[in-house]
């Protein structure tokens, strides 16, 4: 019963996908892109991975999809028109048609190799879940993910960090945005209702999800894409501007948890090595370096909507 | 140990901590602190090095835990001779940025700090994971640097060269995540022996898939396409930045998974990388010998020199000479290709023009700055006693001992076309201005950081030596 | 089958959609989605495959929430140089 579930899910996964890359219409393509992120969130959920499901949702859905259809929005005049030229058209000419039919064997011939792959695979040798388990308790938090990601592999997770940022920074690099901004248009009286009902409850449950992380699935990551979901929500409702350029108070905010995280880190070194925390102080600064990520992953993930994205609004 | 005094973190955190300093200043700023920061990294490689030269590789346990569970850092000879290149080509090249950025730097300091704190880590790096996730700051932040440049071109070829850098690290993931199902772990030492043990399907597709990821992301023909139009076209030390240093990266990687956990699976398939270098040798040389388009012609010039690099794995059946030879073409074009860009970048400043035929006259106004191309020129071509000739004689001499004489007409033939492509930019140099050619003044120090790098690059060959004891150490025979 | 080999496989086949995607489609922001269907599918392996034999891995969970969030912001980036382009030729 729960295999058929599962099978369903992915037939459904492939066919999102599937109609996500080849739909001939670009705006119900980023639509079915969105669907796919939902039914991954899903997956996720199936795979005992409630983590992974929570920031699916929010950013690989959530976020992922605003800015799509922001995107479109600049892409294509109207909402819903087709795009202005037909980009999965089909190849005009033979060699092109031979060059799609070749691209596409490959990409079948590989994906049957690694499928016949994946059935003869033995059991692996290392058992990293039972060394996780065993050291559980030096690590300062009690729930498996979190301690992976803030202790055993903390320093992945800081670079992480420096991804997101060097992604601001490079739009930082690229100025206010050309093309064609959507129409600002009066705001929804009903969303600005909705937003100033939904945006404390988002703030709080954030701060609940940064709590909750050192016992149960959440933490910094889930609870700043909930706070970078809550700004996006404001700016749709005209309650928030778009950011021209940060200033010295918002760039401290950005690179604020990115700091506090090196700073930990080096300082751990008088412990013999980066990121060796002292297990019993290890809770206390795996809880430090979460709420400064909380603050600087909601603004870097709402900068990333919010940089231009209304920039036809300020003068 | 106190962990305070290990360079390895430290060569990190450092760049990571003067790049964030300079985004908290805000745009243009933060060169002053890049100087300092770098010559910092300097002295740490330096220091790295005598500490390989006493005591053999050194590891850094972060965390404590240790691998498999948590993720080591790990320099031999090899790592150590990259990052010592790293830092003493970013180091000139920043004093040429800050004047070179004259008019304002934007967000050039701080992209350019996160990209070097991703190449110390990429370095140092002994996970594959954590190896994915310097690879993914590495591409960003060159991405970045190159929409730099601003304006239509720039972006699309920033957008190109992203869409190619995600594809590739895409492949690479795959292959991660093939290999932590098939082992339990993707640390590189516990992996090494359990590859060398047993190794299903599905690691010599992982293999596969991550190898060619890299060979897409240190531009091998024929995936160079993405590079011409993004080195060709970002400000000239971003240019020398990514054509010196950053595709390097990804050829370091394919180096150190090719003769460690690969090894066992790559050991026939030589001939394969090889093929695509004389490739590259060829269709790059041609390329620069028709472009109209100056740092065109120094980018073409990349992806013909990138070729060398790849020709060397057919020769693994004696490995250290033909490491040497493939590390020391890295260092030299590293040095000589940060000059070629430098000088190209202040031939424009000073012609208004990025064009071959509008370089008439500038030998007389510029002779330093020609010296200097001119230079990186001879690294190129291969003659003495640069380190192009060292790099070049070593490759001629592990092919000849094997028997591969293909390697060495290929090897001869591409110091021709590298002479006629620097020959076709010097020959233009030295025609007379016409009337109304008009030349705007350029800083000094420019010139001076373009020529400390083409000299370098010429010189090191008189100190092969020991940079090749360095480069032996770690190395399994 | 185990749950956790199925969703392994399924994200074979949208890893090889993925590539085929980003090869073949001629519009950036499709192949911007082709691209993080890619990764999708590298995550459903990495999860997957590691808990094919039932049981939750927290190693591979750890890592692929670190790739969403460099998904992300891979693909803001791109994003935002598509919108730099001019309109004719996206």
């Amino acid at each position: 019963m729960n295999l058929l579930l599962d099978g369903l899910l992915v037939l459904a996964l492939l066919w999102s996908a599937w109609r996500a890359l080849a739909s001939p219409d670009l705006a119900r393509a980023v639509v079915l892109f969105i669907v796919f992120g939902l039914l991954m969130a899903l997956a996720w959920a199936r795979l005992n991975a409630p983590d992974i499901a929570l920031a699916e949702a929010a950013i690989g859905a959530g976020l992922t999809g605003a800015l799509l259809l922001d995107a479109l929005g600049r892409l294509q005049p109207g909402t819903g028109a087709p795009a202005p030229e037909s980009p999965a058209q089909p190849p005009a000419n033979r060699a092109g048609r031979r060059w799609t039919g070749s691209v596409a064997l490959v990409a079948g011939l590989l994906a049957a190799a690694l499928a016949y792959a994946l059935f003869q695979l033995p059991a692996p040798t290392v058992r990293l879940p039972e060394q996780v388990a065993a050291n559980m308790a030096a690590s300062g938090v009690d729930h498996p993910v979190t301690a992976v990601l803030l202790n055993f592999r903390g320093y992945d997770t800081l670079l992480e960090v420096a991804v997101l940022l060097i992604a601001l920074i490079g739009l930082l690099t690229l100025g206010p945005a050309a093309g064609r901004p959507a129409a600002p248009g009066p705001a929804n009286p009903l969303l600005k209702a909705l937003a100033r009902l939904l945006v404390p409850l988002m703030i709080l449950s954030a701060g609940y999800l940064l709590w909750a992380g050192a016992h149960r699935p959440g933490g910094a990551f889930q609870a700043g894409a909930l706070l970078a979901a809550a700004a996006v929500l404001l700016h749709l409702a005209q309650l928030l501007p778009a950011w021209a350029s940060p200033g010295r108070l918002l760039r401290l905010g950005l690179a604020g948890g990115f700091l506090i995280f090196l700073g930990v880190a080096a300082a751990l070194l008088a412990e013999g090595a980066l990121l060796t925390y002292p297990p019993a102080q290890a809770g206390g600064l795996i809880l430090l370096i979460e709420a400064g990520l909380t603050v600087s992953l909601g603004l870097i993930l709402a900068g990333l909507f919010l940089l231009f994205a209304g920039a036809e609004e300020r003068p | 140990m106190n962990g305070l005094l290990d360079p390895l973190p430290w060569l990190i955190l450092l760049p990571l901590a003067w790049a964030s300093l300079a985004f908290l200043l805000g745009p243009g700023r933060g060169g002053r602190l890049a100087l300092a920061g770098l010559a910092g990294q300097l002295a740490l490689a330096l220091w790295l090095a005598r500490r390989l030269i006493e005591g053999g590789p050194v590891s850094h346990a972060v965390g404590g835990w240790g691998a498999p569970l948590g993720i080591d850092l790990y320099a031999d000879g090899l790592s150590a001779v990259m990052l010592l290149l790293t830092q003493a080509v970013a180091l000139p090249l920043a004093f040429y940025a800050r004047a070179y950025f004259a008019q304002g730097a934007g967000q050039f300091w701080p992209l350019a700090g996160f990209l070097l704190a991703a190449m110390n880590a990429l370095f140092l790096a002994a996970d594959l994971f954590n190896l994915y996730v310097t690879l993914e700051l590495l591409g960003l932040a060159a991405v970045g640097l190159v929409a730099l440049g601003g304006g239509a071109e720039p972006s699309r070829a920033a957008l190109r060269y992203l869409v190619v850098s995600l594809a590739a690290s895409g492949a690479y993931l795959l292959g991660v995540a093939l290999i932590y199902g098939s082992y339990g772990t993707v640390a590189i030492a516990p992996l090494t022996p359990l590859i060398a043990a047993q190794a299903p399907l599905a690691v010599g597709l992982a293999a596969g898939l991550m190898l060619l990821g890299l060979v897409a992301k240190s531009a091998l023909f024929p995936f160079h396409f993405w590079l011409p139009p993004a080195h060709g076209g970002a400000p000239a030390p971003v240019s020398a930045l990514l054509s010196a240093l950053v595709v390097k990266a990804a050829f370091y990687l394919i180096l150190r998974l090719w003769l460690g956990p690969f090894a066992p699976l790559t050991a026939d398939w030589g001939w394969l990388p090889a093929l695509a270098g004389a490739g590259a040798i060829l269709w790059g040389s041609w390329q620069a010998l028709r472009t109209p388009r100056l740092k065109q012609l120094v980018a073409w010039s990349t992806v013909a020199q990138l070729g060398y690099l790849f020709l060397i794995f057919p020769l693994f059946g004696l490995k250290e000479p033909a490491l040497q030879a493939g590390t020391l073409q890295a260092v030299a074009h590293g040095l000589a290709k940060a000059a070629m860009f430098a000088a190209a970048g202040i031939l424009l400043k000073a012609t208004g023009r990025d064009a071959v035929d509008g370089l008439a006259g500038v030998a007389g106004r510029l002779p330093l700055t020609l010296f200097a191309f001119g230079l990186a020129g001879v690294t190129l071509m291969g003659l003495p006693p640069s380190a192009g000739f060292l790099a070049k004689w070593l490759l001629i001499d592990a092919a000849l001992e094997q028997g591969l004489w293909p390697l060495v007409a290929i090897v001869l033939a591409g110091g021709l076309l590298a002479a006629a492509y620097v020959f076709r930019v010097l020959r233009q140099a030295f025609l007379l201005a016409p009337e109304a050619q008009q030349f705007h003044p350029v800083p000094r120090r420019l010139e001076w950081a373009a020529f400390g790098l083409a000299a370098a690059s010429v010189l090191l060959g008189l100190r092969g030596v020991e940079l090749m004891a360095l480069l032996g150490i770690g190395v399994a025979p | 089958m185990s749950a956790g080999l199925l969703y392994a496989l399924a994200g074979v086949l949208l890893f090889a959609l993925g590539l085929g995607g980003i090869v073949l489609l001629r519009h950036a922001l499709r192949r911007i989605l082709a691209f993080n269907v890619m990764g999708s599918g590298a995550f459903l392996v990495l999860v997957g495959l590691a808990q094919r034999d039932g049981g939750a891995d927290p190693v591979p969970q750890a890592m692929v929430l670190t790739g969403i969030v460099v998904a992300v912001a891979a693909t803001a980036l791109a994003l935002a140089l598509l919108r730099r382009l001019p309109e004719d030729r996206p």
